[in-house]
Formats: structure tokens, sequence, C-alpha cells
């Protein structure tokens, strides 16, 4: 033994903290698996066993036998120092605690059960501790733990939401059946006092004794450096909580009658939880603790744990585990059994990935990419792409910060607002809808959420347009904008064929609808959608009304005083394209993502109004026909409102060149012509990148006794004036051919690639299909 | 000096003829295989969806109807991506420099969006049905879907077939859609023969990977040669754009027809089990697996497509462009390297552009043959470099 721990110690040290020899380590891993399978069944048996015997009691006799078998092991009187009088204090401090704390972790296993005691309560500290920092400071330890937190958060709501078990309705029947002692019973009104359901308030509880648990370990762990041995402290503990819980079970067993037939029936169940859950659970895990690293035994542990508790939750209950359990103990009564629902199920998933998250080692490295090297030789690293962009955050702090941000500016202040305004509205229709048991609102109200994920998306990229551009997203996210309009635009699309569709096939087949509160409803969303309306149509008037006309003049006009000697045809360009393009909307004042939140505000405007009109004209004619004519007018006029949109937004996403700048940039690109020292120019592309941003490329063929310098400035100068303002310009001497052939792609190529841009230009026409 | 520019738009036949047009898109959809591949499938599923609407008014039956309205609403997926292979293959004018490439990039991302509102929708149905089963009358439904399930299984086999070359069983397209069409995911089997396929070789290649995919349908690639290997999926940066490469189409056209496919199996299994065993909550849990399964597989289009519509530094690149800063920044008289873009055109296609700050007597001419040459090395198609001389 002891060799084999000196080469363990040896080989870990090599190798550094985390690569141990795997066959080594497989041993405490196997031995994990069985003591944990050992532990959940000691904790079904004792849920079984809990039935029948008091609380206290069972507690009390959990202590003594596991004192009495440290008693024999540990020998804590005999070996290690002298425990002082202070000490003793402390134990006894200990030892109290800990009973609480254990009587609160079985109470709710009485409450809710075996298998979601064991999810609940048995995460270890190390998960806890991490998940408790990622929630309540600032130095989580990165997206990750994030999710990790995110997760647990969602399985703890799965588990007090989405688990609908019979079981607790029959409990409710006689609420006073078996709680017999004060505290249980207190504990007990106390749950229902807050109007949750039995074994709701046993999560809860079961939360709170888990932090509690945890606060209680860490406390105690210099206590155990003081006593001698965290064994030591264990075995001297449960004496003394043996030795406190005595005078109350003695009151108890004399003041109540006990409802156990014969004690001596109980001794092999006894044995065994006292064996699995008190004894072989520390010992191994102390072990393991000591083997692998902390936060690997608590993964393993915890995953091993949950997977057994499942496996014995499905097979507990199971006739063939009734018979075995038969032979040893025949009075068992099996009405009352927790039941194997889906949310355990999806909370246990979710359990298990978050805690393989939450206990895996934090990485505290730098990830900044090496750039280069300074010109004394120093590496330069960039730490501010995806190092900073991902640095964690709390979640309060998060929260607080975005909320900074979205009322920062106008865009995503308007959309949050109206989200607010529009969700507060869901929510009333849906509990309204709720409570008067109406499908109809209620679908109603399911539809309105999902409108409101295109203000949530529109909202989201709003944010995410302000994002700094990163290493990898080098022009910024400025695109995001005109993505997500171009989203909410096709998603209008399709809401609108399928509306189409339905009113089409309603067209053909009337149905009868009952108009009462349809009429209401509808009123009460056109109220909202037309509060929407006004807020974003202000920020946006020519963005949607066609009278840009006045909007364009405007600013060509602009340019023509910024050109100066070129005003004069300009000027008359400018008019000509203003009329020519009179319908499609342009300026810088336009927003893409704005435009496709208008659209969908608008396109619910408009579906309120329909279903207001077309539920005069039923109840005042009695015209069926008029709620599908409606819809469909209703469903045209969204498909038509919606291909301007789309149409910029997919020019803007195929690198067309801006058309509002179009003219411009042609005259800036004659004017390069006529620069001096400028043979000629190939490849001019230009391309709008955001709303803000136009982004442009050009090669300039120059003669070779030129500056190169002078002419970059100056046809920056042109294009700047243009409106390009993210431009490179690679400026080529004839010589530039020549170092060109002395590259792979070789002279006759890159002779050919001018060839055929200078000839595409003149058959164009001809072959292409226009 | 002449002005010798020449004005496009005054060059336009005025009388706009539109047989001339029809058959030239005609031709220039049946020049190409892809396109050729997607108008046939469009045309069958089309007759089939028109059958079913004819059949359906006929009969009167009003589930034939919305189906069939389904069916149109497929199509549009068909015709985005044909209306892009064509688009994709337009010569490049002067509002569009670049071209027309980006619109197969466009597609995908489109098919993907539609896939994934599609996904949305057969959820919350499936979970409304999951509440509340409804009486399904299934003694119509078996022999529709059956047939839907064949045709799919043709553009499967077709898409398959067409685009590739390679022949995996019918039945399991869906666990390699990814593989068939990403070729970037990891199956080395995969990519490859998008240059072969589409470079007018037809089918020179036999699955020769020894996969050991079995060829049940009889297509014979018997004797054709071999001519990529696994380890050719990475260098081949060297067909020109524009020649049809159109992996985003192919995979949001294949995604939705797999969709389809899977709709349609589920349908038939749910059937089966409501008439067999009376199992109603059949129906409900088979929409909602397979409105998760298509949400799944379209994940990754979305994500690449986006972030080629964002014009985000290609993921291929993403390890050798700090290697080729550096190197450039090395070179002689280079002080600092400015504001370095690299996006991606379309498929394979890189762009890039920087700023180079050099000293005042540094050799220009030699830094940017250099710098170009770096940088084609990394499989950066066109770049553009400014040289800005730093002041004294």
């Amino acid at each position: 033994m002891d060799d084999k721990y000196s080469s363990n110690v040896i080989s870990g040290g090599k190798l550094g903290r985390v690569e141990v020899p795997n066959a080594r380590l497989t041993r405490y891993i196997v031995l994990l698996l069985f003591t944990k399978l050992f532990k959940a069944l000691g904790i079904f048996e004792s849920y079984d066993l809990l039935k029948v015997v008091h609380i206290v009691q069972f507690l009390f006799i959990l202590k003594l036998g596991c004192a009495i078998v440290l008693l024999f092991f540990q020998k804590p009187f005999t070996s290690g120092k002298i425990v002082s009088r202070r000490q003793w204090i402390k134990i006894l401090k200990h030892a109290v605690i800990s009973c609480i704390i254990s009587l609160l972790g079985f109470f709710g296993l009485t409450l809710c059960g075996p298998l979601r005691t064991l999810l609940l309560f048995e995460h270890s500290d190390v998960v806890v501790i991490s998940l408790l920092s990622v929630l309540f400071t600032n130095s989580g330890g990165g997206p990750s733990k994030t999710r990790g937190a995110a997760f647990f958060i969602i399985a703890v709501i799965c588990l007090l939401l989405f688990d609908n078990d019979d079981l607790m309705a029959k409990m409710a029947e006689h609420p006073e059946g078996h709680h017999d002692s004060a505290l249980t019973h207190a504990l007990y009104t106390g749950i229902s006092f807050l109007g949750v359901a039995d074994h709701k308030g046993g999560v809860v509880l079961l939360v709170l004794a888990l932090c509690l648990k945890v606060a209680f370990h860490t406390h105690s762990r210099k206590l155990s450096v003081e006593i001698g041995g965290a064994k030591r402290l264990y075995a001297l503990s449960n004496l003394v909580s043996s030795v406190v819980l005595l005078p109350w079970v003695i009151v108890l067993s004399v003041t109540t009658e006990s409802k156990v037939e014969s004690w001596s029936g109980l001794i092999l169940p006894f044995a065994m939880i006292v064996f699995s859950v008190m004894i072989l659970d520390f010992y191994v895990e102390s072990i393991c603790t000591a083997k692998l690293e902390a936060p690997r035994c608590a993964r393993y542990g915890s995953i091993f744990l949950f997977l057994s508790g499942l496996l014995l939750a499905n097979f507990w209950t199971h006739p063939l585990t009734d018979q075995l359990r038969a032979m040893s103990k025949p009075g068992q009564q099996a009405s009352t059994e927790h039941v194997l629902s889906g949310g355990v199920l999806v909370s246990a998933c979710f359990f298990i990935m978050s805690d393989s998250i939450l206990s895996s080692p934090s990485k505290k490295g730098q990830k900044g990419t090496l750039v280069g090297y300074s010109p004394e030789g120093i590496p330069l690293y960039n730490l501010m792409g995806d190092a900073l962009q991902h640095s964690s955050q709390s979640l309060p702090r998060f929260i607080k910060d975005s909320l900074k941000q979205i009322l920062e500016e106008y865009d995503s202040r308007q959309i949050f607002y109206f989200l607010c305004l529009n969700l507060a509205f869901t929510f009333v229709e849906l509990f309204y809808g709720v409570w008067t048991n109406s499908l109809g609102l209620i679908s109603d109200g399911f539809h309105m959420l999902f409108d409101c994920s295109a203000l949530v998306l529109g909202l989201f990229a709003a944010l995410m347009t302000r994002w700094k551009a990163t290493r990898i997203y080098s022009y910024g996210y400025g695109r995001v904008e005109i993505l997500s309009g171009f989203i909410n635009g096709l998603f209008l699309m399709v809401i609108a064929f399928f509306v189409f569709v339905e009113s089409i096939s309603r067209l053909i087949d009337p149905p009868n609808i009952n108009t009462v509160m349809l009429a209401a409803m509808s009123v009460g969303g056109l109220l909202v959608n037309l509060v929407g309306i006004c807020a974003f149509s202000h920020a946006h008037s020519h963005g949607t009304s066609k009278s840009s006309c006045s909007g364009h003049e405007h600013g060509h006009s602009h340019h023509g005083h910024a050109h100066g000697e070129h005003g004069h045809s300009h000027g008359g360009h400018g008019h000509s394209h203003g009329h020519g393009h009179s319908q499609s909307p342009g300026g810088r004042g336009m927003n893409a993502n704005m435009r496709g939140v208008f659209l969908h505000v608008l396109a619910d405007t408009l579906g309120s109004v329909g279903v207001i009109i077309s539920t005069v004209l039923i109840s005042q004619f009695g015209w069926l026909i008029a709620d599908p004519i409606c819809s469909l007018f209703i469903a045209t006029l969204i498909f038509l409102s919606v291909i301007p949109l789309l149409k910029d937004a997919c020019e803007v996403l195929l690198l067309r060149i801006p058309p509002e700048h179009e003219k411009d940039l042609n005259f800036a690109l004659e004017k390069i012509q006529k620069v001096e020292g400028v043979l000629s120019y190939r490849d001019p592309h230009f391309w709008r990148h955001s709303a803000n941003t136009i982004a442009g490329t050009i090669h300039l063929q120059i003669m070779s006794d030129v500056v190169e310098q002078r002419i970059i400035q100056q046809v920056t100068a042109v294009l700047k004036d243009a409106g390009v303002n993210n431009l490179t310009v690679q400026v080529e001497k004839e010589a530039y051919f020549q170092h060109m052939s002395g590259l792979s792609t070789g002279f006759q190529e890159v002779l050919a690639m001018t060839q055929q841009m200078e000839s595409m230009k003149y058959y164009k026409d001809g072959t292409c299909i226009m | 000096m002449l002005p010798l520019s020449i004005k496009d738009d005054e060059y336009k036949p005025a009388k706009f003829n539109l047989l001339i047009k029809l058959s030239g898109w005609f031709r220039s959809i049946l020049s190409d295989k892809t396109s050729r591949n997607l108008f046939f499938f469009l045309c069958l599923n089309l007759s089939f969806a028109f059958v079913e609407l004819l059949y359906g008014i006929w009969s009167n039956s009003l589930g034939l109807i919305s189906d069939s309205f389904h069916m149109f609403f497929d199509c549009t997926a068909l015709l985005a991506g044909l209306a892009a292979s064509v688009i994709s293959r337009w010569r490049s004018n002067d509002s569009f420099s670049y071209g027309y490439v980006r619109a197969e990039v466009l597609a995908g991302f489109v098919n993907g969006l539609f896939l994934i509102f599609t996904a949305f929708f057969i959820f919350s149905e499936g979970v409304e049905r999951a509440l509340e089963p409804p009486d399904v009358h299934h003694e119509r439904l078996l022999p529709v879907s059956i047939a839907g399930l064949l045709v799919n299984l043709v553009g499967i086999f077709v898409f398959q077939h067409g685009g590739h070359g390679h022949s995996h069983g019918g039945d399991d397209g869906h666990g390699h859609s990814h593989s068939l069409f990403n070729g970037s995911i990891g199956h080395g089997h995969s990519h490859g023969g998008h240059g072969h396929s589409h470079g007018g070789h037809g089918h020179s290649h036999v699955d020769k990977h020894g996969h050991g995919h079995d060829h049940g349908h009889g297509h014979g690639h018997g004797g054709h040669g071999h001519s990529h290997e696994d380890s050719h999926c990475h260098d081949d940066h060297s067909h020109t754009p524009g020649k049809g490469s159109s992996k985003q189409i192919l995979q949001g056209v294949f995604l939705h027809i797999v969709a389809d496919t899977l709709g349609s199996i589920g349908v038939i299994i749910s059937a089966l089990l409501m008439q067999k065993y009376d199992l109603m909550i059949a129906d409900p849990i088979c929409s909602m697996l397979i409105a998760l399964l298509i949400g799944v597989s379209v994940v990754p289009l979305l994500r690449e497509s986006i972030g080629i519509l964002m014009q985000r530094t290609p993921p291929t690149l993403d390890h050798t462009l700090p290697d080729c800063y550096q190197r450039v920044q090395q070179l002689q008289g280079v002080y600092n390297l400015q504001e370095p873009h690299f996006w991606t055109l379309c498929t394979d296609v890189y762009i890039g552009t920087l700023k180079l700050l050099v000293a005042p007597d540094a050799d220009s001419r030699w830094i940017l043959s250099q710098t170009h040459n770096i940088f084609t090395q990394a499989g950066v198609r066109q770049l553009y470099v400014q040289i800005d001389v730093a002041a004294m």
C-alpha cells in the first residue's frame, strides 16, 4: 500500500495535476460508483422506513449506530490529542447544527420522496459553491459556469413546476395523518400556509437545507483541523448528537405509541442504512477526494448518484422488487409511492449536466492571441477580442448592464418599452384566459407571445449592433440589424402565406365564429399596437411613407455643396435619381431592423383591424364570408409591404453598391481616372456593411514616377466624399506585374485575369441573362 | 482625352421579349447539373401538389387541400434554391461588383430559416395535440403520406447522387446530411466532390472509400475512375467563383427534403401505431421529435451562413491568419499592420483587405508582392493591400 501510494504521488507530481494514470484512478471511480449505488439504495430504504418510524427516532438510531461503529474504527478517545473543554463545546454546536440539517433533509425526504431528495440534496460542496459564486459574485468563471448555473436553476424550476405528482392529492386528503411531532407539524403548516403543494414545499426545504449543509461543511473545516482530522470530528459529532437527541426520543416514545410492530425486523434495514448512507459514503468520499481531485470526485459522485437514483426509482415499485422485499419486510403499504414523472426526468438530466459543468475546473488562462512581435522582439498578445468579450459576469450585474445598454439608445429603448407593453398585455390575456377557461383567449395569448419573438429579435439586434468589432468579426456587428430586418421580413412573409392559405380554406368552408370575446380582445390588441405604431413611425417617418423624394433631394443637394465644381451636373442627376426611384426608401436614417419591427407591428394592427371589421360585419349582417375576405386582403397587404424591406436587405446582403450612393461613386470613379498619374483602376468594389459603414476596395495602376502616398490620399478623399468610409486602395506600378510573375499565380494568369475583367465589361449584355 | 465609358443601360434591348427570356432561363437552368436536378425535382413536387389539390377539390376533402398548400410552401424552398443557383451564375455588373455569388449563401440561409419556422410550427402543433389529442382520420392520411415519402425519397436520392456521387442508403439520409454537404464538419469522405461533379466531369468518382455503404439502388458507378482522396477536401481552393459550387443551396434544399421525408415517415409510423394499437399519443410525440430533429440539423447551416453574411473571418483561416500577420510584420521595412479584414464571399472564396504602415525608405513593391504571396498561400483569393508610408 505504501509503495503504491508513493508511486502514485510521484507520477502525479511528474505529470501535473490533471494527468494522473487512468488505470489507477479507475479503481477509485468504480469504488465511488458502488458507494453511490449503495447510498441511493440506503436512501430509498430509509424513505420506506420513515413511513413507519418517527423521524427523530430514525435519526437517533442512525446517529447512534454510526457513532458505535466509528468508535470501534476511529477510537477517537484513545488516539490523538486530548480534546479540550472549549473544543467540546464547539463539537456540541457542530453536532446540534448537523442534527438540524439532517432533520431538515430527512423531512424533505418524507415530503418529496427519495429520488427528488437525491437530486436536490446530494450535490457536493464544490458544485454549490461555484453555483453561488456565479449567481452572486462577479468572479464566476466564464460563460460555461453561467450555463451550468442556468441549467441548475432550470432543473429546480422543472422540479417545482412541471412535476405533477398524483401522490400529493392523496396526501392532501389526510393532512394530519402521520404528522405526529410538533416539529413536523409546524413545518407542515408553514408550508401549507405558503400555499404551495406539499412536495413543492419539500423541494424548497431541500434547497435551503442544501445551502445550509454547504455552509456548515465549509465552516466545520477549521474545527476538523483543530480536533485532528475530519474522521475523528465525524465520530465525535455523531456521538454527541446521539446524546443530544436521546432526551427527545425518550419523551417521544413515552408520549406517543409507536406504529412499529416489531423492532427486530427493522434491525437489518437500519444496519444497512447506517452502513451505506453514513459510514461507507463518508469513508469512500474522503479517500476519493484525496486520490482524485475534489471537483472530479464530485462530478463522478453526483452523476453516479443521480443515475442510480433514477434506476432505483424505476425499479423500486416494480412487482419483482416488491416480492424481494416481501421476504424481509412483510408489512408494506405500497399505495403512497412517488411516481416517476417526466418533469423529474428532465430535471435529472439538467442536474447531471449542470453538475458536470459546475464541477469542472475553471480555466484561468489568458486567451489572448499572438498578433506578432513588437520592434523590440517582445511578443504581443491581442486581448481585445474574445478574451474581453466573454469575460464572466454575475447574473444581477449582467441584467443591470444590459438594461442600461438598452435604455441608452433611442431605438432599443423604444423596442423595449413596446415589448414590455406587449408582454404585459399577453400575460393579462393568458391569465384571464386560464381563469375563465377560454381556449380562444389562451391560444390568442400564445399567438401574441409568438409575435413578441419578433420584438425580442429586434431588441437583441439593436443591442448587438453596438458591440465592438472583434478579431473574428472585423467589421463589427453592424450587419446584425440588416439580418434581423431580413429575418423579420421573411417571418412576416411566412405568416402572410399561412394566413392566405387558411383564409382560402375558410372561403370554401366558412366556419362559425363566436364573436363575443374576439372583438374585445382585438380592440385591446389594436390599442396596444397603435401605441407601437405611433412610437415607431415617429422615428422612421421617411422610412415608410412613400414620399421619400424630398429626402433624396435634400441629401443630394448636400452632396452637391460638398463637391464644389461638380455641383451642377450632380444636382441634376440627383433629381432624376430621386424621381426614378421615388418609392425606394433610402437615406441614413433608415434602419432595416426598425423597419422590420415596424412592419411586424403594422401587420398585427392590420390583423386587429381586420378582425374588428369582420366581427362587425358578421354580427350586423351575418356575412360569414367577411372574415376570410378580410384575412385575404390583410395577407396581401402584409406581403406587399414586406417586399421593399426584403429587397433592400437582399441587396445589402448580396454586396450591391449602395443604390443611394451609386451616382456619387460613379462620379468619384471618373474623377479618380483624371487624377494625375493614375493610369487606370480595376476591381472597384463598394458595399454597404451596416447602416453607417460603407466599405470599399479598389486597385489603382499608376505611373512609375509618381509618389504613391499622394495618390492614395487623393483617392481616399474623393471616395470619402462619395460616402465610402472604410476604404482600402492598392496601388500598383507597372513593376507589380513583374513581381506577380514570381508568385505561384504566374504572369499569364494575372494578365488573363485583367483581360477578362476588361472584356467582361463589353459583352455583358449579349450573353448574360438578365 | 475622349470618354470611353460604356453605359449598359442604354444598350438594353428596348423590346421585352418574354419568349427569348424564358428560353434563356430554361437553357441556363438546364446547363448546370445542380439547377437541372433542382428543376426536375421542383416539377415533380409541383405536379404532386397539383394532383393533390385537384383531387382534394374534387373529393372536397379539406385535409388534402391544406396538405397540398403545405406542399406548395415546401416548393418555395426548392424555388429559392433554383433561383439562387441561376442567379449566382449571373455575371457581375456595375452595381453588383462581386457578382451574384452570394445568392447561394442567402438561399441557404432562407431555407434554413424556413425550416426553423416549420419546425417551430410543427412543435407547437405537437404540443397542442399532446394536450388534447384530436381525432385523426388515418384512412386517407396513409396513402398520401406514402406518396409524399416516395417523392421525397426520389429527391434525396437525386441530390445525393447528383451533387456528390456518393450513394448512401436512402433511409439514413438524415444522419448523413451534415457529412454530405458540409465537409468541414469532419467526415473525410464527403467533401472534395464539389469541384468534380460540377466542373463537367459528371460522375467521375466512385465510392471507393470503403465505408461499407451498399448500393442497393442499382446505380452503376461501375467503371468510372476514382479521382479524389480523403485528404483532398482541404486543398480545393482552386476552382473559380461562379462555377456553381453551391454548397449552401444544396445543403439547404437537402435538409428541407430530409425534413419532409422525416415528416412523412413520422406520419406513417404514427398512423400505423394509431391503427394497430390505438395509441393516440403517438402522433404528437412523433411530430415533436421530428421538429426537434429538424431544428437541430438546421443549426450548423444557419450558423455558417450567418457567419458569412456578417462578414465573419472565415473559420478555416482562424488559425492561419495570426501566423500570416506575424510573417508580414517581419518583412523588411514594415512597421505595423492595421485594419485587417478577411471575409468569405461564397464557398471557398476569401477576400481580404489590410493596411500596412511601412518605413519611408522601404521598397513598397517588394512588400506588396511578398504580402500577396503570404496570403495567397493561406488561401485568400483576393487581397487588397494599402501601403501607407509612415511620417518621418
